[in-house]
């Protein structure tokens, strides 16, 4: 596995000692064949990793062919049972050695679609450290970041009709690579961020769309970070001002049913009361260094509506992970027992619900024989 | 850092710091308990004359459920049973009652006895996103992440013997013996979290 991967004499020396350790701990010990096969394979990950080699799991995965969830298992059981410390790699890191798999140069392919590796990894690492920027790369899986990256890099490097219009399963043919699926999520992800900062380049008039981002990736990339800073005040303006109109608008509402709650006799409306009080425990502020006082709509929330506008906490920055930017409405399940001390009595008729009565036990016997003799 | 008396109930609400009154909603969604019959049990009686019944002769087992609590229990012939499902450890306790009380109705001398909750599941939600690789770099070996293995990062606390799985968009699911253990869990993690809730500027 290591003269396949060209790796350095340590590596090997490393992943040797380790898998002969490992395959005298007692939890290696009776395993099968295949097992210990995929223990080789973690030991040379594990020596690569600890020697600043850069390789991926998935890399493994390829020259062993096993089950991912096995290598998972014997993994992590392997770096318990030898107390490892194995570095997490970076992405960034891998990018480089990711994209040798990849048939692009003008040795395999015509010049229209040919593109030089060292080009094709510096923009690729900029998507890359976007994405990172942008909460796309935090708990997903690197291949398919990589995959889109490199995919978004090719376009974006010649953004000729042909490039535009090659689709990624396109891509992933011509350059003789495995499709991963994900890899469609991640383009429109980052493409979605591409344009958050491409609507701040000053000198392009046209609205900047994930159809035509592609075009702009280059100086996106290039500006990134003042882009990003533009992106950020302007996003915060933009909250500060929805924030202000529905203030107002709060204030118009709040008067009304301060003046309809003093009509209602009995009840006071203890929900205005509430409204009218600064709203210390609404959802939390975004961590955007600035003190903004609650948006409008949580000093309305009851408790109820506390949830999804602390789940929405997402909408109210610029950049989050995208679970959280479309968070599902999650059903809010009323707990069916309130007060439970599990000492109180139970009554016969709660437990005569799960008891068949005679007839119906017999009615089942015969049922079942019935099915079994046919 | 909770000032309120803390219950053993379906929700806790835990003070994030005594500056700030904004409050974490610590949803308890698992409880899993045992407790033993002290007698043998017949399978095949249960699932004849039980309703809500499913016979797994295969492993060896009976699915036995209740509506009220919502509880799965598992019974096997010795006479020990694991109820999952419910959302605090009180409703556990009521919950392999009621199924003792069941299973004394079907006709076996039933002793409930050796009641324990083994394990609790909750989650949490914290009002940010955490950096994972950071929460990572800050806290090892207690915290480990493998984002090809999985998608979030493990914090294990040995003391309270309480597993945290802490996900990029701020959720986090805790595991631990008991509720009390899962609630500390939460308080001891927080404070790690939320140094993490940003990607490093550069």
């Amino acid at each position: 596995m290591c003269r396949i991967l060209m790796v350095h004499r340590e590596i090997e020396q490393l992943s040797q000692t380790y898998y002969n350790k490992a395959y005298q701990h007692e939890s290696f010990l009776k395993v099968s064949l295949q097992k210990k096969e995929v223990l080789a394979g973690c030991c040379v990950l594990v020596s690569c990793r600890l020697l600043n080699w850069p390789i991926t799991m998935a890399t493994i995965l390829c020259l062993i062919n096993a089950d991912p969830t096995l290598v998972g298992e014997v993994y992590q059981e392997m770096i318990s049972a030898l107390k490892i410390e194995a570095p997490i790699v970076l992405i960034t890191d891998v990018i480089e050695t990711h994209i040798q798999e990849y048939k692009i140069s003008s040795l395999h392919l015509p010049e229209e679609f040919a593109e030089n590796s060292k080009d094709l990894t510096r923009c690729a690492v900029a998507l890359v450290e976007l994405a990172a920027d942008s909460w796309i790369v935090t708990g997903r899986k690197p291949v398919p970041i990589i995959m889109a990256a490199v995919y978004l890099a090719w376009q974006s490097l010649r953004p000729t009709k042909q490039r535009l219009k090659t689709s990624l399963e396109k891509f992933c043919q011509i350059a003789k690579v495995n499709k991963y699926r994900p890899a469609v999520k991640r383009i429109a992800e980052i493409k979605e961020a591409l344009c958050k900062l491409g609507k701040e380049i000053p000198w392009v008039r046209e609205a900047v769309t994930p159809d035509n981002v592609v075009q702009h990736v280059e100086d996106i990339l290039q500006h990134r970070y003042a882009l990003l800073r533009r992106a950020m005040r302007t996003h915060q303006d933009a909250l500060q001002e929805g924030r202000k109109a529905g203030f107002d608008n709060s204030l118009t509402e709040e008067t009304d049913s301060v003046q309809s709650s003093e009509l209602v006799e009995q009840t006071p409306n203890s929900s205005s009361v509430k409204q009218c009080e600064p709203n210390e425990e609404g959802a939390p502020q975004p961590r955007d260094g600035d003190n903004n006082p609650c948006t409008v709509s949580e000093l309305h929330s009851g408790p109820h509506e506390r949830n999804d506008v602390e789940l929405n906490w997402g909408k109210r920055v610029l950049f989050a992970p995208p679970c959280v930017i479309r968070a599902k409405r999650r059903r809010v399940e009323q707990p069916e027992l309130q007060d439970v001390t599990g000492d109180e009595e139970i009554s016969d008729s709660e437990i005569d619900s799960y008891i068949r009565t005679p007839q119906e036990a017999r009615d089942f016997a015969l049922t079942q024989k019935m099915f079994e003799k046919s | 850092m909770c000032e309120s008396p803390w219950s053993p109930c379906c929700t806790a609400h835990f003070l994030m710091d005594s500056s700030n009154e904004e409050a974490l909603d610590i949803i308890v969604t698992n409880v899993v308990a045992t407790f033993r019959t002290r007698c043998h049990l017949n399978l095949r009686t249960i699932a004849l004359e039980g309703t809500n019944v499913i016979y797994k002769p295969e492993v060896g087992k009976v699915l036995m459920k209740l509506r009220k609590p919502k509880i799965t229990a598992s019974i096997w012939s010795s006479g020990k049973i694991i109820c999952t499902g419910a959302t605090s450890e009180d409703e556990a306790k009521l919950g392999a009652r009621r199924l003792a009380r069941c299973l004394q109705k079907l006709g076996f001398k039933v002793r409930f006895s050796a009641f324990r909750v083994v394990n609790v599941l909750a989650v949490c939600s914290m009002p940010f996103a955490v950096h994972l690789i950071d929460f990572t770099k800050n806290n090892r070996p207690i915290a480990s992440y493998e984002p090809e293995l999985h998608p979030a990062a493990t914090y294990r606390i040995k003391t309270l013997k309480a597993t945290i799985q802490v996900f990029s968009t701020g959720s986090v699911t805790v595991t631990g013996p008991n509720v009390q253990n899962v609630a500390t869990a939460v308080e001891q993690v927080y404070p790690l979290l939320f140094e993490c809730q940003k990607p490093l500027c550069k």
